[in-house]
């Protein structure tokens, strides 16, 4: 087998990799450029703890091979926040406490992130249908659809600015 | 009680690493010179190793570890309980396979790839032995032994028939009790075997030095628990062992020491002499521990009036290929029971076998979800034949303030002093509109609605007033820095649910300082006192009891030096957090213009090089007060399906003081998916032909409940009792593991409500309630006949 050089984007920055064909992006995410922020939970595609945007897509990183990403546009969870400033996604998580070991928060954040991108003020059913494929056992998933309501509403706050500022 | 930062919410300390990705936990060390290693998994339920060829692995480079190459010392993977009643049966890795996914070899190479190439180079050659999958069968008379003889105390003790462990709990008399019954009930129940699902798999890092000494990266809920057992199995002084504190990406018992690919990750490194890593993939790790399965068969007597004169449990659990607790789980199987209600006299029976299926382990509960879905299911169907309503009988009955409680079975004693159980019933049973509930059986249609109750709780820590079975106890460092911000060193896990910020607010709460100005250090072992583990529902009541302690301590020495500089008694001073100065502020309350903040002081201290301001103390809790919960399930079944959905959910928790409210409800709405899990889907079954789970390891088989599960948010109703524990850190006791202790038995009680049917088999699945349904239109549609018949039979005569 040999290796192949591919370009990419990462978190907003060019890449070049050096990847076999067989090799997962989870795992030169995480063993090459130390993203360990994606998880691995299960490998197959059952949890989706290692969810990322694949060209704004959220995609299940365990399942998708390095070498189909050149030229390809990834989003993990380190390059969410921007310039110091939590994503409205982040923030909303944060002042929900809508975690608690944190295992599957990089991945309910990505996906709540997606589902914004896609639908700027979803409605709880529109939450919980679209985290049906993630997994989390510790919260039972209340506290996350209400940081994923807010984040909505935050996100919203931010881009109408109030009058006094 | 008004207090300063308790019972307001705060952002997590954890929560800036949780929600941008880094935080770290034993899967994301990453060491210079790091090797990967891969462990070989036993196909065979049962089977001894008669050889491993280890040839071609070798030569591809990689490090190769068999049972011939690792210490021989039995080991328990939990060493909370005493020495004599320590069973000790596994090592490093097995001689011979007593369940599918046992280790048996092991290898490390400079990549995972090469690990796992290795790995399948290997060549094993096995004896296939006859295997169990049912106690019932492990204990024929010719059974194939799976284990010859433990080690327990020293000395090897042999295994007849495969039984464990056996115990027998007498209190009163039984047979004078059941004499003053006029009712005797006798019910059997079956609860399943269902799989952790923590997130993160088991895993470990260990890195070996020159010197011989290791640093280890676990997932554990125990670091001092871990470093103890791998000095042991190593033979290497503690000083020279330090096992460091990571996130933990779930546990929920999992990990409740030192998991068993921890001391192969630390052989092989050791072997290797280079830094190595081992994460279980998810299909191993559904191998690696269950919750016990436990049938129960219960007689409870009972008076016309609703009181209870006896209770007879007899009790079989299922260990799997390992047995981890099994003796302290028949423990608190009778004490659980024995404190759930009033039993005059009472004999508990248990027996724990093992079988070759994966090793049972606590979670979330402990004994706890298992006893109390008998208990309340029992009580409930005698409540309704005595015509009594549920919550009159358990009011009746249950064991409440001045009861004495069981924390931990018989030698875990102690007196209930905070009650929330008449409020939580009263306020639940008003939420869920309990007294306009259907009458059981009465309904007809395809959807058929239900409203069922029950109660449980979990102890706070397994303290007692006298040295237990247990081993109980906490310590925390405590300093003053030198701005007025304090460092708590404090060596206990948090699985999540924010135990560490429960002992910061505690802290701050006692310190007088902002919040913001408590930190929560990195912990080795090498720099923190011992904590026991982070079980039992321990971490507010025992761990932040301990930083209480400690914290008591500085806030003396802070008012000592404070009074030379203040010139004012040192029994005058208060100190309080000032939000402006970001600050604790000291001074007199008679000469509030005397003030001076905790950073001056600090400062004026090291000029002065008077020292610094700092305790180290450990805890004993002599207590372990129940952490009560009630459960109020409404539902819907659908009677063409089976399937059946929450309409609402009302938990109601009794934790004393509410230390962190967000995440006291985030426990309730986790106990809840846990709870339904239990109650209504989650199950590992096992193929008996093979020994291996019919899921083949795959997660989603597992039915670990997704978001489709759970109901709306408007739908689970949390509420609070109004009490205070006089024995916890400030009227603080537990609630994690109570949270889902009651959920099956309510959900049980409920489909009662709604069918007429009673279920005594976890978990009660579509399936079983159609198959319920169908045997019982047959039994109708026979009655019906035999009514025809009969009126056929008297016309022919007429």
């Amino acid at each position: 087998m040999h290796k192949k050089t591919i370009h990419l984007t990462l978190n907003g920055e060019a890449r070049e990799w050096s990847v076999y064909p067989n090799e997962l992006l989870l795992n030169v995410l995480r063993e090459q450029e130390y993203l360990t922020g994606t998880k691995y939970g299960c490998g197959i595609g059952e949890c989706g703890a290692c969810t990322l945007h694949l060209d704004g897509a959220p995609t299940l990183s365990c399942l998708t091979l390095a070498i189909a990403c050149d030229g390809a546009d990834i989003l993990t969870i380190e390059g969410l926040a921007r310039d110091g400033k939590l994503d409205a996604t982040q923030q909303a998580f944060l002042e929900h406490s809508a975690f608690q070991c944190g295992f599957c928060t990089s991945d309910m954040i990505m996906m709540t992130r997606a589902l914004l991108n896609e639908n700027a003020q979803p409605s709880e059913a529109q939450v919980r249908d679209y985290l049906r494929g993630n997994l989390c056992r510790c919260t039972g998933y209340a506290s996350i659809v209400r940081a994923a309501l807010d984040a909505a509403a935050l996100e919203k706050q931010r881009a109408e600015p109030s009058a006094a500022s | 009680m008004n207090y300063q930062i308790l019972g307001n919410n705060y952002q997590r300390k954890d929560g800036i690493g949780k929600v941008t990705g880094s935080e770290t936990y034993t899967s994301d060390v990453i060491l210079p010179r790091m090797w990967h290693a891969r462990v070989l998994r036993s196909p065979y339920a049962h089977a001894r190793i008669i050889s491993i060829d280890q040839t071609a692995a070798k030569a591809l480079g990689a490090v190769v570890l068999t049972y011939a190459d690792v210490p021989h010392l039995k080991y328990n993977e939990r060493i909370v309980s005493i020495p004599p009643h320590l069973f000790r049966d596994r090592t490093v890795l097995a001689d011979k396979a007593r369940h599918v996914g046992e280790a048996v070899a092991a290898v490390a190479a400079p990549t995972e790839q090469l690990a796992e190439k290795a790995l399948r180079a290997l060549k094993i050659e096995w004896e296939i032995l006859p295997h169990y999958t049912d106690p019932a069968d492990a204990q024929s008379e010719n059974a194939e032994p799976i284990h010859d003889a433990v080690l327990l105390n020293g000395e090897m003790k042999p295994i007849e028939n495969n039984v464990a462990v056996a115990r027998t709990v007498n209190v009163g008399n039984v047979d004078e009790g059941f004499e003053h019954a006029d009712f005797i009930f006798e019910r059997e129940y079956l609860t399943s075997r269902i799989y952790h699902a923590q997130m993160e798999t088991k895993s470990c890092v260990c890195d070996p030095a020159s010197d011989g000494s290791i640093t280890v990266y676990p997932t554990t809920q125990s670091i001092h628990n871990t470093r103890q057992l791998l000095g042991e199995i190593f033979n290497i002084p503690l000083h020279k062992v330090n096992v460091k504190r990571v996130a933990i990406g779930g546990t929920f018992g999992s990990s409740i020491q030192m998991n068993s690919i921890i001391p192969i990750c630390v052989a092989l490194a050791l072997k290797a002499k280079h830094p190595v890593k081992l994460v279980s993939t998810r299909e191993e790790d559904m191998y690696d521990h269950v919750r016990y399965q436990t049938k129960l068969k219960l007689k409870i007597g009972v008076t016309r009036d609703g009181k209870i004169t006896a209770g007879h449990i007899q009790a079989l659990a299922d260990v799997g290929g390992h047995n981890i607790q099994a003796y302290a789980l028949l423990s608190v199987l009778a004490g659980w029971s024995a404190s759930l209600y009033k039993f005059p006299h009472l004999r508990f029976e248990g027996k724990a076998v093992y079988t070759n299926k994966t090793p049972s382990c606590a979670m979330q509960g402990f004994g706890n979800p298992q006893a109390t879905f008998a208990m309340e299911s029992l009580t409930d169907e005698i409540a309704h034949e005595l015509e009594l309503d549920p919550i009159e009988f358990k009011l009746k009955n249950y064991v409440g303030l001045g009861g004495t409680f069981w924390g931990q079975g018989p030698s875990v004693q102690s007196i209930i002093r905070s009650d929330g159980v008449p409020q939580l019933l009263h306020d639940g049973a008003q939420k869920i509109g309990w007294r306009a509930r259907p009458k059981a059986g009465t309904q007809t249609g395809r959807y058929r609605h239900g409203i069922g109750m029950a109660r449980g709780f979990h102890t706070s820590g397994a303290g007692a007033p006298k040295p237990g079975e247990v081993i109980d106890y906490s310590g925390a460092f405590i300093k003053i820095n030198e701005d007025g911000t304090v460092d708590v060193v404090h060596a206990m896990m948090d699985h999540g649910g924010g135990t560490l910020e429960a002992i910061a607010k505690i802290v701050a709460e006692e310190l007088g300082v902002p919040i913001e100005n408590v930190g929560i250090s990195p912990a080795d072992t090498l720099t923190t006192v011992y904590d026991v583990v982070t079980h039992a529902t321990r971490g507010v009541y025992a761990g932040g009891g301990a930083a209480h302690k400690a914290a008591l301590k500085v806030k003396q020495q802070i008012f000592e030096y404070a009074s030379r500089v203040l010139e004012l008694q040192a029994d005058s001073l208060v100190i309080e957090p000032d939000y402006e100065l970001r600050q604790g502020v000291i001074y007199c309350p008679n000469f509030p213009e005397r003030r001076i903040t905790l950073g001056a002081l600090a400062k004026q201290l090291q000029i002065n090089s008077w020292g610094t301001m700092a305790a180290v103390e450990s805890l004993r809790q002599v207590n372990c007060p129940p952490a009560f919960v009630t459960y109020f399930i409404d539902l819907t079944v659908d009677t063409e399906t089976g399937h059946v959905t929450t309409n609402r959910a009302v938990i109601g928790s009794d934790c004393g003081t509410v230390v962190n409210p967000a995440m006291a409800i985030g426990q309730l709405e986790g106990g809840l998916s846990k709870g339904v899990g239990y109650a209504l889907v989650e199950d590992n079954q096992w193929d008996a032909q093979t020994g291996q789970l019919t899921s083949k390891g795959f997660w989603i088989d597992g039915k670990t409940p997704a978001i489709s599960e759970a109901p709306f948010n408007e739908n689970i109703i949390t509420h609070f009792s109004d009490t205070y524990e006089p024995s916890g850190p400030f009227g603080a006791k537990g609630i994690g593991e109570a949270a889902t202790n009651p959920c099956a038995a309510a959900y049980a009680n409920a489909l009662y409500n709604a069918l007429g049917i009673r279920f005594t088999e976890l978990p009660i699945t579509a399936e079983k309630i159609l198959r319920a349904l169908n045997a019982e239109e047959n039994r109708e549609a026979r009655v019906e006949m035999r009514e025809m018949e009969a009126m056929a039979v008297m016309q022919a005569a007429e």
